[in-house]
């Protein structure tokens, strides 16, 4: 006994010294935060080749021929957060942390949708908690439900008081409970508006919402940079300028922005880098650069622009956004209404790019853009709403459910031959998962759309 | 409860050392019976104890030996000889020169030296001289060809690159588990461990390429579990027992010894040299693309100067290796020492890769008297080198064009000349640098104490303990317009790695003589093993001042920390009886206590049982029938895990603290709470036969083993909350048979040939999981859109099974799980193959076959020798060849601009008659062929990549010359000098196009053998050797 006792002893050294068994929860925040705004950029950063706001300098890259790829690393992402999202919500219920949990619940909201939104069908109920090694995949329209249910759990968790509020350890709202509830109504306008092509689109609804949303630019879901953590997308630009390139401009872009398609739009020379000789050349997906140089002869992210500014924001969720959803669900509902968003939706965008306010009236009051009440289409939502959009993964759910028709826009060069002459609508499932839950992924390809898109 | 033990054995030493036997002086002296010279150095030991000695210059040797005890005499070449002592004082012996030498003495576990024909179970020696000989800088390298079942892969060409070694194949299911043998030096384990660089691969060392080769004496190889099971969980996979040279009674003798390497790629995958830089058969020499361009004829109308390059021998070099070695050694009766010092200087093909080593050694051993006899080992090395990045160097040169010289890569101003936006892999090589320095001091001490002719008791003690620096740099912008930087930023790794391994090892040998016949060996002990590491690793990014790379001067500072311990305690029983030197009988027993499994689960028992038989001892046997022999065993050996894996834990990213905040996020590992050991069962029927006074020998065996309750990090769905899952699932099966023939078809006065082959055959299979996990993924290896491969475990399957996608065949069972090759491939209606993009098993990386066969000629002064290996019955997955079709490099894509029609059926079964284009764009039927065959179809199907790995190679051939002594008499101190020239590799076949296929670009201490990657190119070599003893 004595033996065994003091052998014990000696071999009781296996507490591991490396990583703790418990996380505090301001941690949790800090980095669901911070990783949420890493998913929209590594999510845009893969969709905005497919809407061509940038194009690949090399013929027939896979990122722009919209080839089938596996983006194990965004999904292990994208489940990475939501899996400490859900230990931030049980541990934060379980201590009464009513704000931490209900801002958990709206970040799982959004990471769940842009998951569902990219992919369709996924795990989520049986996910995080090691029920089961191989979780059942969900439908997607049911998912949805949860997304929105998510979401009013966050606005009553947040609408309370709390033992324990949020600090500076939330990287999007520095523990603001108002802006969160805000936030949390944008997203339900959102993602209820992504049903706009199925038959339980409820514009009053998405209206409803809207109500309880952003009031303002300074409402906007966005994490800034730091000193020690650059922009991803300002790190793009440094290295395009570095010359490992990335980050080169699609002619759709240039052409929906020069004036090629309407008005010339004074956001071009703020978002996008012009050539040595001052023009701005975009590449056609897929077609490669030709041959131009590797510098200075076509339009580039260039550093230290509004969306490439080494401590700058990425946009999760914004007022101008918000506006173009209120244009588009008030359209058949209250026309002028909806025009007014469309106005309103155009400024608040070019004001938060920093365009000046004389070029903005100019702007507006082109016949193109303020074409006035009557003229007013869908069609010029759309339009706009691309061009505010920029580098947004947003942008490729209104691609989809746009058809792509946005004008000028034709297929990539050197298209995925099993794409049979179709734009992509959906991801496949990554590798990962097909070798590790292959039994229970659907069997998909990558023109099946998600339910919305039906 | 080591302290207990030790007491209990202190109890016992006193209670017996009462008994003492009559003790008296032997002195004699040994002579060979061939030409009756003195023979020194003769090992004489009291059979069944420790206690000995060994003959000095003239042969001759004084020994206290207790009365009825029996004397050994044992000498490398000689057969053995066994005197009763009765009343004699003087005990001469003649030794019978046998080079197939039938009681061989093996040293087996912690030092014990053991007659082979008293085992039950399969032990194979290399002798010291079988290592040189080989001019293998890595002594797990110098085993290739030379022991059955022992599979040894070198993991690529790199200076110092790490070797693998795998004894009847792999026991542990889990990717990361160490598969390979303990490696035991005089009686004390070291640490083989193989720590790869993060990020890319760079062809680190496995720890045991830190021995000097020249001080090893011999090496056993010991097979399975039986051998092993003294030595506990950590020889689950058997074990390599290494003895190191001792000084030998007489006069202080000199050795040094010289010798001088060159090597070069031993071969090349074929490339096309007809079609240069650009896209869609347009010329452009600012492309991305090397060469999907037009002809060279067609390059040369656009620009007469264009020349077309072989950049990937042109990237290559001479290498190159000095090995000078010096050692001392000497003794008297009652002490005896050995000393070196060596140093290697090696130089790869890649350029600025190196690696060298500094060794020192002095080994020592002091008889304090008759009773009590004290050892020492003790060695301190320095090794390292700049590692280069090869995965990236050579998928660099994919990249760049042959239109323009690779070694053009460096502007005046220090900037790097770039073609197409590619980075030069030369430049990168010399300026992003990753150097490492090993210093290593491993030691032990020996006491072994008679305590009566029939007891002795020894205790072991040693450490191995090595710092590893290593310290990574890749630049970042010279602050020069126009430049195309390495990085963006810049950085700079320093990595620590400190490692400290205790050992510590009491036994009790009780030895009994019951009778004339009847000897009965009992062993009783207790080990204790600690591993205390940690590694600190600091990054620096962005360097304030360019070229001024320091920690102190970098814009941003990220740290991680890694601390480890593990403990191992053991008690351990042995007996052995021995009948009539015909039949031996062995017994084994131990328990473990480890602290890397939950307390409840962490102690196991098991025992092991080995019976030999001699059967021409017992019955009357044909003259011819010199020796035969028949042994059976049966052995249970646990085996535990890494410390840290119970539980689920939290971990806080490189990336923190991010504006004072620090961000945590749950570990994507979770460890079974119910952990429990691995179990390895074997079985093992064997024979030894000799005939014709030894000239032909055969030894075969069959061997069974089963280990279950594997150990595996199940990666799993990220979906679950995380991406592994540590637990108890599987067994895993492996049989197969060994067979070694030995033997000496010519031997006069003054030729000699000795011929030795070797070869096994491996057979395993995934018996089982675990109930919920059907398949278990070990690994992949990139492959562009859709022809990535996988190792994945699947019930019922081998291991080492490679899976991707491959061509669609028609008529393929729907829940096939192999592809089936010989069904007709299924063709679109655009006149192109259809892919399958479920993953088929495609092939297995396991060699069913290998073996070796080395032969040795002794004419007069002049030694030749030579060794083939082999393997067979192994696929794997060829990375080059997947980035040479991507990128029109490889000889096959010049059929680029061909039309043709591709031979499989259409959907419905009927033949396929569309003639299609091949090549980029608008074919010569007008239609649009997008980026043509080789990218839309070829590159993308794994099967085209999955190829036999197999290969039969002249591993070595050495010439040598022994200078005589009509030369020598010349000068007079001069004992022996030896001039001998060998090459290694000079002979590939193989099926496989590419480079050596004996690459991997795991590293050793991986189990992913099964995917080449962009590996270290294989080389061969040729050495010019002079040795000089005095």
């Amino acid at each position: 006994m004595l033996l065994a006792s003091s052998c014990d002893d000696y071999l009781d050294i296996n507490d591991n010294p490396n990583n703790p068994t418990q996380a505090p929860l301001a941690g949790l925040m800090t980095n669901s935060t911070f990783e949420t705004a890493q998913n929209v950029f590594r999510l845009g950063d893969i969709t905005s080749n497919y809407v061509q706001y940038l194009a690949s300098p090399n013929p027939a890259s896979s990122s722009d021929t919209m080839e089938e790829s596996s983006f194990d690393n965004l999904w292990e992402n994208l489940y990475g957060v939501m899996t400490d999202l859900n230990d931030m919500i049980l541990k934060a219920e379980e201590t009464g942390a009513n704000h931490y949990q209900g801002a958990g619940q709206i970040l799982l909201a959004l990471n769940l949708a842009m998951t569902v939104d990219s992919f369709g069908n996924v795990p989520f109920s049986q996910s995080f908690n090691f029920e089961t090694i191989t979780p059942a995949y969900d439908e997607d329209n049911g998912l949805y439900t949860e997304v929105l249910s998510l979401l009013d759990q966050g606005i009553v968790n947040l609408s309370q008081e709390t033992v324990l509020p949020v600090d500076d350890d939330d990287f999007i709202y520095g523990g603001d409970a108002e802006r969160w509830v805000k936030f949390a109504y944008m997203l339900k306008a959102r993602y209820l508006n992504h049903l706009s092509g199925t038959g339980s689109y409820d514009p009053a609804a998405v209206l409803t919402a809207i109500d309880m949303g952003f009031d303002g630019n300074a409402d906007d879901a966005q994490v800034e940079y730091f000193d020690e953590e650059r922009n991803p997308w300002a790190n793009v630009a440094i290295r395009n300028e570095n010359l490992f390139l990335g980050g080169w401009i699609s002619q759709q872009f240039i052409e929906a922005t020069n004036g090629t398609f309407g008005t010339a739009d004074p956001r071009l020379f703020l978002l996008v880098g012009a050539t040595d000789d001052g023009q701005y050349v975009g590449v056609v997906n897929g077609a490669g650069r030709g041959s131009a140089p590797e510098a200075g002869a076509r339009s580039t992210l260039i550093p230290d622009q509004f969306y490439t500014t080494e401590t700058g924001p990425v946009l999760i969720a914004t007022y101008f956004e918000q506006k173009f959803i209120e244009a588009e669900a008030a359209f058949n509902i209250n026309k002028s209404r909806s025009y007014q968003a469309y106005i309103d939706g155009i400024m608040a965008h070019m004001r938060k790019v920093g365009v000046p306010e004389g070029e903005i009236q100019t702007y507006l009051n082109s016949p193109e853009v303020g074409m006035g009440e009557a003229a007013f289409t869908m069609d010029d939502i759309f339009e706009e709403k691309y061009i505010a959009m920029f580098l947004n993964p947003e942008a490729w759910v209104d691609a989809r459910r746009y058809d792509y028709k946005y004008e000028g826009f034709d297929l990539p060069e050197n298209l995925n031959p099993d794409l049979n002459g179709q734009f992509i609508r959906r991801f496949a499932y990554p590798d990962s998962e097909r070798s590790r839950n292959g039994q229970n992924v659907p069997d998909v390809s990558l023109l099946d759309r998600i339910f919305w898109d039906e | 409860m080591k302290n207990k033990i030790i007491l209990l054995v202190i109890l016992v030493l006193f209670q017996v050392s009462a008994i003492f036997a009559q003790q008296r002086n032997i002195t004699g002296q040994v002579t060979s019976a061939e030409d009756d010279m003195t023979l020194p150095g003769v090992n004489v030991i009291v059979k069944g104890t420790n206690q000995g000695t060994v003959t000095d210059m003239d042969g001759n040797y004084t020994l206290s030996v207790p009365q009825g005890a029996t004397l050994v005499f044992s000498f490398i070449g000689f057969g053995n000889r066994e005197v009763k002592v009765t009343d004699q004082l003087v005990i001469n012996v003649t030794l019978i020169e046998d080079l197939e030498d039938l009681d061989e003495v093996v040293v087996t576990s912690f030092g014990i030296e053991r007659e082979t024909k008293a085992l039950g179970y399969a032990v194979q020696e290399i002798n010291a001289e079988d290592i040189s000989r080989t001019k293998q800088q890595n002594v797990v390298s110098a085993l290739q060809g030379q022991a059955a079942g022992v599979q040894v892969t070198n993991s690529g060409g790199a200076p110092g690159q790490s070797a693998r070694i795998i004894i009847r194949g792999v026991n542990s299911l889990d990717p990361n588990a160490d598969n390979q043998p303990l490696f035991v030096i005089d009686g004390v384990p070291i640490d083989n461990s193989t720590i790869e660089s993060g990020g890319t691969p760079r062809g680190l060392s496995n720890r045991a390429a830190d021995l000097n080769p020249n001080d090893i004496e011999s090496m056993n190889i010991l097979k399975g579990a039986a051998a092993t099971a003294l030595y506990g969980v950590r020889a689950a996979n058997g074990a390599v027992i290494i003895t190191t040279k001792k000084g030998k009674e007489g006069v202080v003798r000199v050795n040094v010894s010289s010798s001088v390497g060159f090597e070069k790629v031993n071969q090349y995958p074929k490339f096309q040299e007809v079609y240069g830089q650009g896209f869609g058969g347009v010329y452009d020499p600012d492309s991305f693309w090397p060469n999907w361009g037009p002809s060279m004829d067609d390059i040369r109308q656009i620009d007469p100067n264009a020349q077309f390059y072989d950049i990937w021998r042109d990237a290559m070099r001479t290498g190159t290796q000095y090995d000078n070695s010096f050692n001392i050694s000497g003794g008297n009766k009652n002490a005896n020492f050995y000393t070196s010092i060596s140093n290697l200087d090696q130089e790869g093909i890649i350029p600025f890769s190196n690696w060298g080593r500094t060794s020192a050694r002095l080994n020592g051993e002091l008889r304090l008297n008759e009773r009590f006899i004290v050892a020492a080992n003790i060695s301190y090395v320095v090794s390292g080198g700049n590692r280069v990045p090869h995965d990236r160097f050579m998928e660099r040169l994919v990249y760049n064009t042959p239109n323009a010289d690779i070694n053009d890569y460096i502007n005046e101003d220090g900037t790097m000349k770039s073609r197409g936006g590619n980075t030069n892999p030369i430049y990168d090589a010399r300026f992003s640098t990753f150097k490492d320095e090993v210093n290593r001091i491993t030691g032990n001490l020996r006491f072994t104490y008679n305590v009566s002719d029939w007891m002795n008791l020894n205790y072991l003690i040693g450490t191995d303990y090595y710092s590893d620096s290593r310290t990574s740099i890749t630049p970042g912008p010279l602050g020069i317009e126009g430049e195309q930087p390495l990085s963006s930023t810049g950085f700079i790794t320093e990595t620590r790695i400190n490692s400290r391994d205790l050992n510590s090892n009491l036994f009790v040998t009780i030895n009994k003589d019951w009778n004339e016949k009847l000897n009965t060996t009992l062993r009783l002990g207790n080990d204790v093993f600690e591993r205390d590491s940690e590694r600190v690793d600091a990054t620096g990014t962005d360097f304030v001042i360019p070229q001024f790379y320091d920690l102190s001067y970098a814009s941003q500072i990220s740290n991680s920390q890694d601390k480890r311990k593990k403990r191992l305690v053991g008690v351990y029983g042995d007996l052995t009886v021995d009948y009539a030197d015909m039949l031996f009988l062995n017994v084994t027993a131990r328990n473990d206590w480890t602290s890397t499994l939950p307390i409840g689960n962490n102690s196991f028992f098991y025992p092991s049982v080995n019976l030999g038989f001699v059967f021409t001892e017992a019955f009357k046997s044909p003259d011819f029938f010199t020796f035969g022999k028949i042994r059976a065993s049966y052995a249970e050996v646990g085996k535990d895990t890494d410390p840290y894996l119970i539980g689920q834990t939290y971990t806080s990213p490189d990336i923190y603290p991010l504006g004072g905040q620090v961000g945590f996020t749950r570990f994507g590992q979770f460890g079974d709470l119910n952990l429990k050991p691995e179990r390895t069962t074997a079985i093992e029927l064997g024979t030894d036969l000799r005939f014709f006074e030894n000239r032909l020998g055969l030894d075969v065996t069959w061997y069974k083993s089963n280990s279950k309750d594997q150990i595996i990090p199940v990666p799993v769905s990220n979906t679950t909350g995380f991406t592994t899952f540590i637990t108890n699932a599987g067994e895993i099966e492996n049989s197969g048979v060994e067979m070694i023939l030995r033997a000496t078809p010519i031997k006069n006065e003054d030729f000699r040939w000795d011929l030795t082959f070797n070869a096994s055959y491996n057979k395993n299979e995934i018996v089982s999981i675990r109930e919920g996990i059907e398949q278990i993924e070990l690994g992949n290896q990139f492959g562009y859109s859709g022809s990535r491969a996988y190792m994945i475990l699947t019930e019922g399957e081998a291991y080492g099974n490679l899976y991707g996608t491959s061509y669609q065949r028609f008529g393929a069972s729907e829940d096939g799980t192999h592809l089936n090759e010989d069904l007709p491939i299924v063709i679109g209606a655009d006149g192109f193959p259809v892919r399958n993009t479920d993953l088929l098993i495609l092939g297995n990386s396991t060699p069913k076959w290998i073996g070796g066969m080395s032969n040795n000629f002794r004419y007069k002064a002049f030694d030749f020798s030579f060794l083939i290996d082999f393997r067979a019955g192994v696929d794997q997955y060829n990375q080059y060849d997947m980035f040479f079709a991507a990128f029109g490099i490889s000889e096959r894509t010049l059929d680029r601009n061909e039309t043709r029609v591709f031979e499989g059926v259409l959907a419905d079964g009927t033949p396929n008659t569309k003639e299609v284009w091949l090549g980029q764009g608008t074919g010569p039927d007008g239609q649009n062929y997008g980026a043509g065959f080789y990218r839309n179809t070829y590159r993308r199907l794994t099967e085209n990549f999955i190829q036999d790995a197999a290969f039969i190679k002249l591993r070595n051939i050495t010439l040598g010359y022994n200078f005589q002594d009509n030369i020598l008499g010349v000068v007079e101190f001069v004992k022996s000098a030896r001039l001998s020239v060998a090459a290694n590799n000079i002979i590939l076949y193989t099926p496989w196009d590419g480079f050596d296929p004996e690459s991997f670009s795991a590293g050793a201490g991986g189990n992913a053998t099964g995917f080449s990657g962009l590996g270290y190119p294989g080389v061969q070599s040729v050495f010019f050797t002079f040795t000089v003893g005095f």
